[in-house]
């Protein structure tokens, strides 16, 4: 589905002592099929951005649209349940959400309030819990018994279950281990290619940005600092130092390395191997 | 949420309200409450409104975020005024709609107990907008003290106090978090029929009192190994003493309270 923003800002607390505007101004597109990686610094917007993107909040001025569902100030969305049917949000720590006996049936609450069949939510569940990493067993287990990475695998289990076409993925790997953001984060990528999804991750990590996205928007203090394309946005360094945002290593090294040897690697999606493949070749 | 509800919220600034001891605060508001019950004619009123209104004047909280915030309970200040309009059948009838008759005694009685209500919430809530949470548990604290000759825990009131205000943001951010992430699984706490809606509830209850039981072990632990001892021999970071300006308002007060007992008949 595509988003669309148009000039949309948010304040919180209006017409009080508290008001604070923590959107400016912000327009952008995303098309259907993209990974984009919404990046910022603390306080930047990031979080209020993307509640936007299933009407948890509606735009103080300016307009959302999300496939055919346009959000606005003056006009309130009928449809508010089918739009975030659609649209998946992984909040930060979403092991917080489970409630539950078990985590089958926390797995199957969301689909169930969307109005999916009993049979179909079973099957649903049968398909990702591998691909969540957790096995059949967990399921008549209590999710207050599990650790805080099954846990969290069963939150997005949860989510995933709804079948959306868009995530939305609030840091979804802040708190775990190396190896199970490495999964996690995997596993996004591929059932983002796999199901042909428009994912927006929100993250702090540039490297993660780096290696999923295709498409990175930047904030600053509620307002949009710079977009585009990894490779355009990682060159520009000292800009993205202004705003306390470190270019990955691996993409200096690609860097500096073209410039010294005058090669052209390219800078983005590339594995270890086919770096080695091609500094063998410009050797 | 919460955006309209002022009780119990601060609003900082710098204004001589603000700069009072707290204890002044709480002291005069307490018998300011127990004051108003003996006003009993327009001059009276007037006086005790006055203050209340230079009050809040002095504060420079805008006014209209004071009035926005009463809105919860104009309810309440209606409803009892109805009330009487209905209920007290004293004095000449004034008009009659309905074959239902309107008294005299009714509608001044109905005038004068919602002027009262609005004077001891806007004088309360007055407190509670220009002091610190931390300010008046320091202050009851204070005004306790004498309580611990007869072996009252009046530090550990205090302390709980204190930590019971400083999660109420805590536990508010956690509701609002934890019901956003519900509503994008479909769970709808706005609309359709009362029964879906209470169930509904589950879901934000259960992670809430999870989340709340986990806070409190993390805080107890967190104080234990920082081996917290309360109550005797403790010094306070922020000592509180009356100054001036506390007596001054402490004089303006009972000048006024002086004033009432003469005006009034």
């Amino acid at each position: 589905m595509d988003i669309t923003f148009k000039q949309v800002s948010y304040t919180y607390q209006p017409n009080t002592p508290f008001a604070h505007e923590a959107l400016k101004n912000i327009t952008f597109h995303i098309p259907s099929g993209a990974f984009v990686a919404i990046i910022g610094h603390t306080g930047s917007g990031k979080s209020t951005l993307i509640q936007h993107l299933n009407g948890l909040l509606t735009p103080t001025t300016g307009e959302v649209s999300v496939g055919n569902h346009l959000l606005s100030s003056e006009k309130k969305l009928k449809e508010m349940k089918k739009l975030r049917s659609k649209v998946g949000v992984v909040f930060q720590y979403p092991e917080h959400q489970l409630f539950e006996e078990t985590v089958e049936k926390d797995i199957a609450f969301g689909p169930e309030n969307f109005g999916v069949p009993a049979e179909t939510i079973k099957k649903r569940i049968k398909e990702i819990l591998p691909k969540v990493g957790l096995s059949d067993d967990f399921l008549e287990r209590s999710p207050f018994e599990l650790s805080g990475g099954q846990m969290r695998r069963v939150a997005i289990a949860g989510v995933l279950a709804s079948k959306p076409n868009v995530y939305v993925l609030d840091e979804p790997t802040a708190g775990l281990d190396p190896k199970g953001q490495k999964e996690i984060m995997d596993m996004f990528y591929q059932l983002h290619k796999e199901e042909q999804v428009t994912t927006i991750l929100v993250t702090h990590s540039m490297e993660d940005a780096l290696k999923y996205s295709d498409y990175l928007i930047i904030l600053n203090k509620g307002e949009k600092y710079m977009e585009g394309r990894p490779e355009e946005i990682l060159t520009q360094e000292e800009a993205l130092q202004k705003v306390h945002l470190q270019v990955p290593e691996s993409f200096q090294f690609l860097k500096q390395y073209n410039e010294t040897f005058n090669a052209t690697i390219p800078l983005t999606n590339q594995t270890p191997k086919e770096i080695a493949a091609h500094i063998k070749q410009t050797l | 949420m919460g955006n309209s509800m002022i009780i119990g919220q601060f609003v900082p600034g710098n204004s001589l309200i603000h700069r009072l001891d707290p204890r002044t605060k709480i002291i005069i508001i307490f018998f300011y409450v127990i004051v108003v019950f003996f006003a009993n004619n327009v001059m009276s009123y007037s006086l005790l409104t006055i203050f209340v209104v230079i009050s809040i004047i002095s504060t420079f909280i805008p006014l209209r975020f004071i009035v926005k915030g009463l809105t919860p309970v104009w309810f309440l200040i209606i409803f009892t005024f109805l009330l009487h309009l209905f209920l007290t059948k004293e004095g000449p009838v004034v008009f009659e709609l309905l074959s239902v008759k309107f008294h005299l005694g009714g509608i001044i009685q109905g005038l004068v107990i919602s002027l009262r209500f609005c004077l001891l919430i806007l004088m309360t809530s007055l407190l509670t907008l220009t002091t610190t949470p931390i300010e008046i548990t320091d202050a009851i604290e204070s005004l306790l003290h004498p309580l611990n000759k007869v072996k009252f825990p009046v530090h550990e009131l205090a302390l709980m106090m204190s930590i019971s205000l400083r999660f109420i943001p805590t536990l508010m951010q956690e509701t609002d978090k934890i019901s956003k992430a519900q509503a994008s699984r479909g769970v709808d706490f706005r609309t359709g029929p009362v029964k879906e809606r209470i169930k509904a509830i589950i879901p934000l209850l259960v992670p809430l009192f999870v989340s709340a039981f986990k806070r409190a072990e993390e805080l107890a632990m967190a104080m234990e190994a920082r081996g917290y001892q309360g109550g005797e021999g403790r010094t306070k970071l922020r000592e509180l003493s009356y100054r001036k300006r506390d007596i001054i308002i402490f004089i303006i007060f009972v000048l006024v309270v002086i004033g009432l007992f003469i005006v009034r008949n």
